[in-house]
């Protein structure tokens, strides 16, 4: 998953959001974490994951921490 | 009403034909400002600019921002202008033409895609424009690193938008041209024109001074679509009616 969907620009723009959210760094760090480990649990069973699975399953966890976060993690392409 | 009555008819149809030229020309600046480009593009970018950069960094950068959409606005504002100066200068009557028929034709064609196909459909507020260029305004917008990158995406949405603006552009520019009262000075109006339709982005700037975030902006966004629609749809065809009866019938 880590090499094909690039978890490391995904992981840095949640950093971008959440900063621009002004959700305090080590919130935020512990957030993006959490919610990116826990999209990779849920979608370890299956066999093709993409983008969009991975996007749906970090807004759902983000929405537990902040509804906000996750509101525009999940809407950031919807906008222009 | 009726000391115009009593004056000459030249008199009273300069004064009629003046208010109608204002009317046009505040229509069309109010359908500038209901356009949702630029300021979701700003919106954006005062999201990223504030998620990588200090609060005074991304108000500044904000500010050439918004300096780069009134530039671009500006530009297309005078190329509207020589090009109607252009058909007056060949005694070619733009408003008494195929050439105002063409564009009041592109008006209505404007009013009805403003209704259908200015949002996309779905959720959010996904605009016209082909997600090729949705893709690298959204690029631009978050690796903008300098305060001539901000200038450059402000201008660059406002070319973005051109397919709904330059028709108001061209007919605000005969409006304007035509106005020969002495009592309203005419270049202030243009200003006004550059000025106003960049109002939402100064909104937009105030709303994240005030602690709103992009989360606020963009659910207000979507709550205000349908009245977005409905007011370009009104205005379009508004303008395009008064056109045709006080223009190109008169």
């Amino acid at each position: 998953m880590k090499d094909s969907l690039d978890l490391k620009t995904v992981i840095k723009n949640l950093k971008i959001d959440a900063r621009g959210l002004g959700i305090p760094s080590g919130a935020a760090e512990v957030f993006i974490d959490k919610s990116v480990q826990a999209a990779e649990k849920s979608l370890r069973s299956k066999k093709i994951i993409t983008e969009k699975d991975l996007k749906v399953a970090i807004a759902k966890e983000l929405k537990k921490y902040n509804a906000d976060f996750a509101y525009v993690y999940e809407n950031r392409d919807k906008i222009i | 009403m009726l000391k115009l009555e009593n004056q000459p008819p030249s008199c009273y149809n300069l004064t009629m034909s003046f208010f109608i030229s204002l009317g046009i020309v505040f229509l069309a600046m109010l359908i500038m400002a209901s356009l949702q480009l630029q300021p979701g593009v700003f919106a954006l970018f005062y999201h990223y600019a504030l998620g990588k950069y200090s609060k005074s960094r991304a108000s500044d950068m904000a500010l050439l921002f918004i300096l780069g959409a009134e530039v671009s606005a500006a530009c297309l504002f005078l190329c509207a202008y020589y090009i109607v100066n252009l058909f007056f200068l060949c005694q070619f009557r733009p408003e008494t033409s195929f050439f105002a028929w063409f564009i009041v034709g592109v008006l209505i064609a404007l009013a009805f895609m403003g209704f259908f196909c200015y949002f996309r459909p779905g959720t959010g507020t996904k605009l016209f424009i082909s997600r090729k260029c949705a893709r690298a305004l959204d690029a631009h917008a978050l690796n903008a690193k300098s305060r001539s990158d901000a200038f450059t995406l402000g201008a660059l949405s406002g070319v973005c938008e051109i397919p709904f603006t330059m028709p108001l552009y061209l007919i605000t520019s005969m409006e304007i041209m035509e106005m020969s009262v002495e009592f309203f000075p005419s270049h202030l109006l243009t200003i006004l024109y550059i000025v106003v339709p960049t109002l939402p982005l100064f909104f937009i700037r105030w709303k994240y001074q005030t602690g709103h975030n992009l989360a606020n902006i963009e659910r207000s966004r979507v709550k205000d679509k349908a009245f977005t629609r409905i007011i370009l749809c009104l205005s379009y065809v508004a303008i395009s009616v008064l056109f045709i009866y006080f223009r190109i019938l008169a």
